[in-house]
């Protein structure tokens, strides 16, 4: 209520209440500061009409309110009885409640009691919260139930401030650090990957991306303001970046933590709500929610669905207004496909077939080095793994030694103490795939040079280095994802840029040699990240885009392009509120074209004063009706 | 599909249906637009409790601003706020329910199995007249005078502990101790426990339905919206809740008679002033209702009753330092109320926004059974020594019936005798919107009856 109002009020009120003895005026109780309480649950139209009502009493003289209160106590007409009704309603209800300060209840002699005390019905306050279909866990929901929760969950945090989720994401940060053991711990159960590869690889760039959001999602999201044409002169023009709504989130399971929370906090930071689908073969059974949970996400901020591809197509049914998907091409195409139905937006982090050109003019050892971890982190089941190895054929003979001696020296196994190089694959079926993959390439000619004492099966497959594949065979088009490094020759630069690209993925590439040389091949490569003279690392940077070409995906997260795919684009262009009739409205009459015509011509020709005259002439003549 | 019922409206018949369906384990969900509270956070001021606990911020009024109609918003419903008085229907109101809508069930032996299982789902007592409160003596002692009958109430309450010095004036804003059996206490928590589904403070704005499903979706009191579907709906949102419903989805296009035949016993507060003190708000509110077969004959019935300061404020007629002298006898105040059995339907009508508007009115049979009402109570207090007879100046409408009258003809009923809207499959009602006229009677009891009827032969079809 304004202060007109407010003054209306305690006007009426003294009329209706005007006190006695005991009992104040109403001015004097500043009742007036608890009518929230009353008004907060008024219809809209009766508060609106109230508030009206208070503001044209706080006009008048006092003796024309009371000349309307008494002609309306007659009750004759509703509309008197409405306001006559309502008015008394209002004031009594303050000043009879007993919410005072002067006691006017006790002044009626009016006291009241239970005495009898019960516990707390804990039981109730038990049923109410589990009874709540949009705030029980989503374990316990049906996807519909899922997606209505996310709904409302996105209206909530949508107002949220930018920073007030920034603050959220700090503390996840901390939450991260504390329990990074304990974190790792669970992370090996499910995956045997060696402790390092989940310290290097879901930890340290996990916290690198929540350090890189509490610095850059401010600026992303701002208001950004665009010029604005001469012609539209006097008006503003921005971009308004906002959230989508729900963001269903399916991961794969190579890097299940990393990649659970790196989409989800992209989602919440932009002000979306998330659905999370983590592989059925990586689940960490309630380790995120507890993750998040710590660091004060709301139960229905982030979801989290267990189950296979079943429970994501339903999710996709229920339209998520965007789908984040990283995972295979085979995957990615079905939900391409039938998010094409609901025209949900989506995006696609596909595989790899990464080649790494190493040219005579790199520095032998350390490509050598980059090489060996670029294959075999994570025994191989990284999009980003260096899947085929291309070396000029001037140093391959040293380089292949140098590799080989690396290779034999790495160390397997599933560590508790950081002292191992490789663990264990993840799922049986990919094992599977690799043994048919390389088994392949032998059948057609190719060598092992390491890894022969691998039985085909054991999930503990060592690092194996094949010579002799060409691009003929599937082990050099279709993704590996294992620890399998084919090494091939090429003899010039022509010859390694037609050989990286000749794959149907694009996702990125490691190129090794003299700045100049490999900075000119880098431009010709059809990829979609280039890490030169290293190996895996442009991902390492938060601040770049991430995302592949061809059949390696479609989109880019990460970097601000990457949080702003997270948003609706809003284009804003705002005017005065003025009288100004705009020159291309109607009407159109011949003189209004000749202007027009006029204008057009000095403005793209550049002619600024003809420009001037014109639109000067335009304007004033836009304001007038037609003339015939 | 995740449910098979939605149940709009946590009230008396919604809480009632849900428990008897969610414990023979249909998936229910019941969506109130009001919140929900347990013993311990209960309003306790009367500004929070009109404003937390009703519709519109405490009343509503009739087109003419005549009547005040009170209208629970709360999970629960009626049952938070009102005095449970149990009472079943007798053949004066059932005879004229079958007359009027052709349903041949409605008499005293076609629900006396209905109204027996509702019993059992409470506690039930008469209220003991050895507790009886300056109020209430008034009310017998005028009663003997002028030779009417009366007797105690029958009440749902399990322990009101009046020794301990308990003012039940406080219930009408939720029981603290849990002696009233409103449905938090009995048939809701039942159903909760039962896995049936709530979610308080969702206002149900839009029903769509086909022949195998329901959607209805409205908005939080946060402001976000939300969906559901079901297989099949229950309408337990009141006479005006679910008229308005029905009614700004255009279902009066197969339903003529949508929104008409809207009754409200309306009732009408008189208060006696005494020279001595009378502490109508101590000890139990009520005890008395008139059981005087010459008042049921003419049209009304009266209860020994009180109300709460803001409440009196209201009815006491005047301003400024009258009202005020008014207020000072509070406590010296007996008061009696009428209620009518109307015989002059309303009707409940939408405008574009939604809105429900109520045109009520009391015709000339009505007025004289009000006036009947009003000269018993003067009689009562005159013959017991009141200096001054203040009749409240405002009608008072707190039994909301009708809007979606039963009867087997669809031209002049809404829901048929299977409790499904006339030519709807999946659409049922069971609450006192289905009434077809004013039974003069208190309705709680009769909602469960009849909800429980509802919900067992909803069983046979899900």
């Amino acid at each position: 209520m304004n202060a007109l109002a407010i003054k209306g009020l305690k006007k009426v009120g003294d009329i209706l209440l005007p006190g006695e003895g005991a009992f104040p005026r109403f001015s004097q109780t500043q009742l007036e500061t608890q009518l929230p309480r009353l008004m907060d649950e008024m219809y809209e139209d009766d508060r609106s009409g109230f508030i009206l009502l208070m503001n044209i009493f706080g006009l008048l003289p006092s003796f024309v309110v009371r000349l309307i209160l008494w002609t309306a106590s007659f009750g004759h007409g509703s509309v008197f009885r409405q306001i006559h009704i309502g008015v008394r309603g209002v004031l009594f209800t303050l000043y009879y409640s007993g919410i005072d300060q002067q006691g006017i209840l006790p002044a009626l002699n009016y006291s009241t009691t239970i005495n009898t005390k019960l516990p707390q019905d804990d039981e109730m306050q038990e049923l109410l919260r589990n009874a709540n279909p949009l705030t029980m866990p989503a374990s316990l929901l049906g996807p519909t139930l899922i997606m209505e929760k996310a709904r409302i969950a996105h209206e909530s945090i949508r107002t949220l401030s930018v920073s007030d989720r920034l603050k959220t994401i700090k503390r996840l940060r901390f939450v991260v650090l504390k329990r990074q053991e304990e974190i790792i711990d669970a992370i090996q159960v499910e995956t045997h990957k060696a402790r390092t590869d989940v310290l290097t690889s879901e930890i340290f760039p996990l916290l690198e991306h929540l350090a890189f959001l509490e610095a850059a999602t401010e600026d992303a999201l701002k208001d950004e303001t665009v010029p604005t044409p001469a012609a539209m002169m006097g008006k503003k023009s921005q971009v308004w970046y906002e959230s989508m709504g729900v963001v269903l989130v399916i991961s794969p399971w190579n890097y299940p933590f990393y990649q659970a929370i790196t989409p989800i906090t992209c989602a919440f930071v932009t002000g979306n709500a998330c659905v999370y689908k983590p592989s059925e073969l990586t689940p960490l059974q309630g380790l995120v929610e507890s993750v998040l949970t710590e660091a004060g996400f709301a139960p229905d901020w982030a979801q989290i669905v267990y189950g296979d591809g079943r429970v994501a197509q339903e999710l996709i049914d229920l339209r998520p207004n965007k789908i984040f998907f990283t995972g295979s091409v085979a995957t990615g195409k079905k939900i391409m496909a039938q998010a094409s139905q609901y025209l949900i937006p989506v995006e696609l982090e596909l595989g790899g077939k990464d080649p790494m050109l190493v040219f005579a003019s790199a520095n032998i050892q350390r490509s050598v080095k980059g090489a060996v971890w670029g294959a075999f982190t994570n025994s191989g089941q990284s999009c980003t793994s260096v899947e085929r190895l291309y070396v000029q054929d001037s140093i391959y003979p040293e380089f292949k030694t140098l590799l080989l001696s690396e290779v034999k020296a790495m160390t397997l196994g599933v560590d508790s103490d950081g002292n191992k190089d490789m663990g264990a694959m993840i799922s049986e079926k990919q094992v599977k795939i690799v043994a048919d993959l390389v088994k392949d390439a032998l059948a057609q000619g190719a060598v092992m040079l390491t890894g022969q004492e691998w039985d085909f099966h054991n999930k503990m497959i060592p690092p194996i280095v094949l010579e002799g594949t060409t691009h003929a065979m599937r082990i050099n088009q279709e993704e590996i994802f294992g620890p399998v490094l084919p090494l091939m020759r090429f003899s010039d630069e022509a010859e390694a840029i037609r050989l990286a690209n000749d794959s149907t993925f694009g996702l990125s590439a490691s190129v090794w040699g003299e700045k100049a040389q490999v900075l000119r091949v880098s431009r010709q490569l059809v990829t979609g990240n280039i890490s030169v003279n290293n190996v895996m690392v442009s991902e390492g940077n938060h601040a770049l885009p991430f995302g592949g070409v061809k059949d390696s995906g479609i989109g880019r997260y990460k970097g601000v392009m990457g949080l702003r795919s997270f948003c609706t684009v809003k284009s804003v262009l705002v005017d005065g509120n003025s009288k100004k009739i705009e020159a291309n409205w109607y009407p159109y009459t011949t003189k209004k074209y000749r202007l027009l015509s006029r204008l057009v011509q000095s403005l793209f020709l550049k002619k600024w004063i003809g420009f001037a005259v014109n639109g000067l002439k335009l304007e004033t003549y836009s304001q007038k009706a037609r003339r015939d | 599909m995740q449910y098979d019922v939605i149940i709009v409206g946590a009230g008396v018949s919604g809480s009632y249906m849900a428990h008897d369906l969610a414990t023979k384990g249909v998936r229910v969900l019941v969506l109130e637009a009001g919140r929900s509270f347990t013993r311990d956070t209960y309003p306790r001021k009367e500004i929070d409790a009109n404003a937390q606990l009703y519709w519109g911020g405490g009343v509503e009024l009739n087109t003419s601003a005549t009547i005040a109609l009170l209208r629970p918003k709360v999970v629960g419903g009626g049952s938070i706020v009102n005095q449970a008085l149990m009472d079943r229907f007798d053949n004066i109101a059932l005879d004229s329910w079958r007359a009027q809508s052709d349903v041949p069930y409605f008499s005293e032996a076609g629900l006396s199995a209905w109204y027996e299982a509702a019993e059992k789902d409470l506690t039930i007592q008469d209220v003991p007249e050895s507790t009886r409160n300056g109020n209430a003596e008034i009310f017998a002692e005028g009663f003997k005078k002028c030779g009417f009958v009366c007797k105690p109430l029958t009440r749902a309450q399990s322990n009101c502990r009046f020794e301990e010095g308990n003012d039940c004036i406080e219930c009408l804003a939720g029981c603290r101790i849990d002696s009233k059996q409103s449905t938090p206490v009995t048939t809701l928590r039942r159903a909760l426990r039962a896995g049936c589904h709530l979610v308080s403070e969702a206002e149900v704005k839009s029903v769509k339905h086909s022949e195998t499903s329901v959607n209805v979706s409205g908005t939080l009191s946060t402001g976000a919206p939300f969906s559901f579907e079901a297989r099949k709906l229950v309408l337990a949102a009141g006479a005006i809740g679910n008229s308005r419903l029905l009614l700004s989805e255009r279902f009066n296009r197969k339903l003529p008679w949508l929104g008409k035949g809207f009754y409200t016993h309306p009732q009408y507060m008189v208060m006696g002033l005494y020279d001595r003190e009378i502490n109508a708000h101590k000890g139990p509110l009520q005890t008395y209702k008139s059981y005087d077969p010459g008042f049921r004959l003419k049209g009304f019935k009266l209860e020994n009753v009180f109300a709460p300061p803001v409440a009196i404020s209201m009815l006491v007629p005047g301003s400024g330092v009258g009202h005020l002298a008014k207020m000072k006898e509070l406590t010296r105040m007996s008061c009696i109320e009428v209620a009518v059995r109307d015989t002059h339907a309303g009707r409940i009508r939408v405008n574009s926004d939604g809105k429900a508007f109520v045109e009520k009115e009391l015709n000339g049979v009505d007025r004289e059974r009000k006036t009947e009402g009003l000269k018993a109570i003067d009689a009562i207090f005159r013959s017991t020594g009141a200096r001054e007879v203040v009749p409240g100046k405002l009608g008072i409408g707190l039994h909301l019936m009708g809007g979606l009258a039963m009867g087997t003809n669809a031209k002049t009923s809404v829901v048929a005798p299977d409790f499904k809207l006339h030519g709807f499959k999946n659409i049922y009602a069971a609450d006192s919107s289905i009434f077809p006229n004013a039974p003069g009677i208190n309705p709680s009891l009769t909602i469960m009856a009849l909800s429980k009827m509802a919900a067992s032969l909803m069983l046979k079809e899900l």
